[in-house]
């Protein structure tokens, strides 16, 4: 937006003078457990009937039973039911994520009848059925997409996606594990989604905002290498090649080519060759791909040495130790400018000992304990009796939830209990400190890391990942279930939210951070209502004002203060303009044509209840 | 620390599946490490169980699942390894510029190593503690010491050579081959000792780490670039910053903050933003005659400034 803009926009809320709506948003939480107890009972009933069955019957009578060692190679039926045991249990695997996708499907068709999914901005300041169905599909996709991204199988996402109808994936597209891409997308044939490269169909701007959902269209071969965040209602065309981290907001269009940066521009022929290491034929071999897609000719070439393309890359040598005159350093004659923290780093560490073994050993067996006592309850009479019995197949999926969620508590609790045990002996403490063997913070922090980890993992690999919160509540972050942070990295403690704080995909909350030699720790606040934007980064000592927004792709500097009621975007964050959006008109969309550098505005329909319309802003009303 | 609920992190093989033969390796691999396990647990059920008092069978199954997680992941790292090896002796991984078609062999290649690496990494990577990460890294030919903390980014399993106490940020990514275009390209990654990789940062192919290095969050490397050491590193892509201090003792009461954020900002600017491209003469030429028609065939109001950063960008 332009200054007049917004200076024009400013004049007409004082004409008008009326409160804007800011309701919260109500989410109908119980829908959201019916549908993921209706997915998880269907699609674990089946696989369990036919595990089941098989192990009570051939696998315990032929296998288990065998008396004699040598004797399960040489008879027949006791050699057969081993070697089809591990086909039976990929089977049952295969069949829980077709049943999943199956069920998933068709509730998704349901709501689709209801309030069918469109392209347009839902407002979220006021509550309407759009947005509640627009939460609704998001919840109902996860755990699909968890188990099949996750999984075993991650080649059958694809399929998953086409089936339900969420998303259009073309033949011979790869898109890799990511915190998005999960709905309202359509790419073409052969394209490559890289690693946590975002297609971000949905967009939020502030928790009074709105959201942003638009349909992003990929074409055929595009390749987006890594990390790379593109905005709803983006279209990359065909051919579109974006290097690693490139991103670009919303409503953006490139044309094809190489594209690099934030946000994205188009580079050309000296950058590509510059930042690829490439030769110019290389390139050119990537414009005429076709021509190597024929057998007969390249082996025509081969045969006259023209296709050689073996370079040898010299590599530097790993420790080239020269005679070097030692410089010492004097501490005291460096400046601030050098000893100030003007960037990030991360707090990601992990230090791999068995030691901790003998701590984890006994936590594991101990809530495994508690999990095989409830299990052996729930299977006396089936396992011990060997009868068949209808009910223990009918509640199977039950009591396999049940298990998982007892296992994990015991785990939080045990680890807690050894948590209280470890604080008591030395207190955690805000400071900077040398991330040293010998240094006492230091290798505190490092245990109580460790201890916390246990129980978070299993928490964030459970079915519902949403109930991390507890896990994070009782490590000792300060926070209440208003607010939640559903696929962000997180320290796990000397962090404090307010209420409803909303935490973007993959970003990253560290009260921690490892410089050089040194662990930086320092308490973050989070004021009420603020937003942070996916892949943000928040450094330790960061505090956030009340309703401030921070852009996707940014990153906060060590104890960075920022006011209330801003949107923030950047390296290092900086103000861009005050939070206004739920004041916003909502129908008016800047699209961006990133190869000619320049945008033009659309109208388009706000995507909202018939009867609420009247509540918002609109371009239309004035024309 | 948490690690979010819909990603895997941690060592990373690539899904790309040039041909579904390559799944035939897949489920042998998966097939043959179950057989072992289920041995182990017949002689388990040998020994302990009992139908009328099945409670010491109970007491020590946790145990048992415990072991049997471990001998199946290393099962599955030794069956691995074997078809690795005979994979390799027919044709070697080597590093280049490769086609993205199912004709180019080295292609074809990557894609089958993947497949077979998958199956023992995810199965490590199942466990909450890293210590199984790091024998399939050992396992599958990535130089790596036990004081290095890798597990919250992606790192890629070959091709890589890293020295101690490198801490790799999280969300970060280490690739040694990547997909640009109808590219492959591979090439070794080199990062060495005392390197602290920011959280969201991507080291592509090629690049070469020197000791003490820091590479701040959210930056990019290019291909075949050399870190020197002892600096500090940020941009996209990374240009040096400042010299590395942060490795001398002594510093606890004097490391500060930035109070000034815009001035900081200013000068990241010059670092992040300013790249704009030197466009050949055709190029420019090319480029004003399509704006030019563009201009004719739209009907344009308000075409407003390009400004670097976009109001709104928030997921």
């Amino acid at each position: 937006m332009s200054r007049e803009d917004k200076e024009t926009t400013a004049l007409e809320y004082e004409e008008n003078n009326e409160e804007v709506l800011k309701e919260e948003l109500s989410l109908q939480f119980h829908l959201y457990i019916l549908i993921f107890a209706i997915i998880y009972y269907v699609s674990w009933l089946v696989p369990g009937f036919v595990f089941w069955l098989y192990f009570m019957g051939p696998f315990r009578i032929f296998f288990l039973e065998n008396l004699d060692f040598f004797s399960i190679f040489t008879n027949i039926n006791s050699l057969l039911t081993l070697l089809s045991m591990p086909i039976i249990l990929i089977s049952c695997y295969l069949l829980h994520l077709l049943l999943i996708g199956l069920t998933t499907r068709i509730i998704w068709k349901i709501t689709e009848k209801i309030s069918p999914s469109k392209s347009g901005v839902i407002p979220r300041n006021i509550r309407s059925r759009t947005a509640n169905y627009y939460h609704i599909r998001s919840f109902m996709i996860k755990y699909g997409k968890n188990t099949f991204t996750k999984g075993m199988f991650p080649w059958l996402s694809n399929w998953f996606f086409n089936t339900v109808g969420s998303n259009k994936i073309g033949k011979g597209t790869t898109i890799e594990e990511s915190v998005g891409n999960d709905k309202f997308i359509d790419i073409g044939k052969n394209c490559y989604i890289g690693v946590n490269a975002t297609l971000a169909s949905h967009l939020l701007q502030g928790i009074f905002g709105n959201i942003t959902y638009f349909e992003i269209k990929a074409g055929d071969n595009v390749t987006t290498a890594a990390m790379n965040q593109v905005g709803p209602g983006s279209e990359l065309n065909d051919n579109s090649f974006l290097l690693p981290l490139a991103s670009t907001s919303k409503h953006s269009i490139a044309k094809g080519g190489y594209y690099f940066g934030i946000p994205f521009r188009k580079i050309f022929r000296k950058k590509i060759l510059n930042y690829l290491d490439l030769s110019p034929k290389d390139l050119e071999r990537n414009e005429n791909i076709e021509g190597y897609k024929d057998k007969k000719l390249i082996k025509e070439l081969k045969k006259k040495n023209l296709l050689q393309n073996d370079v040898d890359y010299v590599h530097r040598e790993n420790a080239v130790i020269e005679e070097q005159k030692e410089v010492q350093i004097d501490i005291n004659n460096l400046s601030d400018e050098e000893l100030a923290i003007d960037f990030a780093t991360s707090s990601a560490v992990s230090r791999i000992n068995i030691k901790f073994l003998i701590v984890y050993l006994p936590l594991l067996w101990v809530a495994g304990l508690v999990t095989t006592i409830i299990w052996y309850w729930y299977s006396e009479n089936e396992l011990s009796s060997m009868h068949f019995r209808l009910e223990f197949f009918l509640f199977f999926p039950l009591i396999l939830f049940g298990l998982i969620y007892i296992f994990i508590v015991a785990c939080l609790l045990f680890s807690k209990l050894l948590l209280l045990l470890v604080n008591l002996i030395h207190k955690p403490k805000e400071g900077v400190f040398k991330a040293e063997k010998r240094n006492k913070d230091y290798e505190f922090w490092m245990i109580r890391t460790e201890l916390k980890k246990l129980g978070l993992w299993f928490m964030r690999n459970s079915p519902l990942p949403w109930t991390d919160v507890v896990a994070l509540k009782l490590f000792g972050v300060d926070m209440d279930s208003s607010s939640h942070l559903p696929d962000a990295w997180c320290d796990p403690e000397f962090v404090k939210f307010g209420r409803k704080n909303l935490i973007g995909q993959g970003a990253l909350i560290m009260s921690s951070m490892v410089v050089g030699r040194y662990l930086l720790i320092k308490k973050i606040f989070f004021d009420d209502y603020v937003m942070v934007g996916g892949h943000t980064t928040i450094s330790p000592g960061t505090i956030i004002g009340k309703e401030s927004v921070i852009g996707a792709v940014s990153s906060t500097t060590y104890n960075q203060v920022l006011e209330p009621g801003w949107v923030y975007f950047g390296f290092p964050a900086i103000k861009l303009k005050e939070n206004k959006y739920a004041e916003e008109k909502r129908d008016v969309i800047i699209k961006r044509d990133v190869d000619g550098e320049k945008k033009f505005t659309t109208i388009h329909e706000v995507n909202i209840d018939e009867d609420k319309k009247k509540l918002i802003k609109t371009q239309k009303e004035k024309v | 620390m948490s690690v979010p609920n819909t990603m895997r992190v941690g060592p990373f093989t690539p899904t790309v599946l040039v041909k579904k033969r390559y799944l035939i390796f897949y489920f042998f691999l998966i097939w043959i490490s179950i057989i072992p396990v289920l041995l182990e647990f017949w002689v388990y059920w040998r020994f302990l169980w009992n139908y009328e008092r099945p409670i010491h069978f109970y007491t020590f199954l946790p145990l048992l699942i415990f072991g049997m997680y471990i001998s199946i992941v290393f099962f599955s790292i030794l069956f691995a390894k074997i078809l690795l090896i005979i994979i390799n002796a027919i044709h070697k991984p080597r590093e280049g510029v490769f086609l993205r078609i199912p004709e180019d062999k080295d292609y074809r290649y990557w894609s089958l190593r993947n497949t077979i690496k998958r199956w023992p990494i995810w199965l490590a990577h199942k466990f909450p503690f890293p210590f199984l990460d790091n024998i399939c890294f050992k396992a599958f030919g990535v130089k790596t010491k036990f004081s290095n903390s890798l597990f919250e980014g992606w790192v890629d399993t070959e091709f890589i050579e890293f020295g101690k106490d490198v801490v790799v940020g999280q969300g970060a990514i280490i690739q040694s081959a990547v997909i640009i275009g109808n590219l492959l390209i591979i090439r070794k990654t080199m990062i060495e000792d005392d390197v602290r990789i920011g959280s969201h940062a991507i080291v592509m192919p090629g690049t070469h780490i020197e000791n003490k290095c820091i590479l701040a969050a959210n930056s990019v490397t290019t291909i075949g670039q050399v870190l020197e050491k002892e600096y500090i590193y940020v941009g996209i892509p990374a240009k040096k910053f400042k010299k590395n201090f942060f490795f001398e003792d002594g510093l606890e009461n004097k490391i500060g903050h930035v109070e000034d954020i815009e001035k900081l900002r200013e000068k990241y600017e010059e670092i992040y933003t300013k790249r704009y491209d030197q466009l050949t003469r055709k190029d420019r030429r090319e480029k004003k005659r399509e704006k030019k028609e563009e201009e004719k065939k739209r009907f344009d109001k308000g075409v407003e400034e390009w400004d670097d950063f976009d109001d709104d960008f928030n997921i």
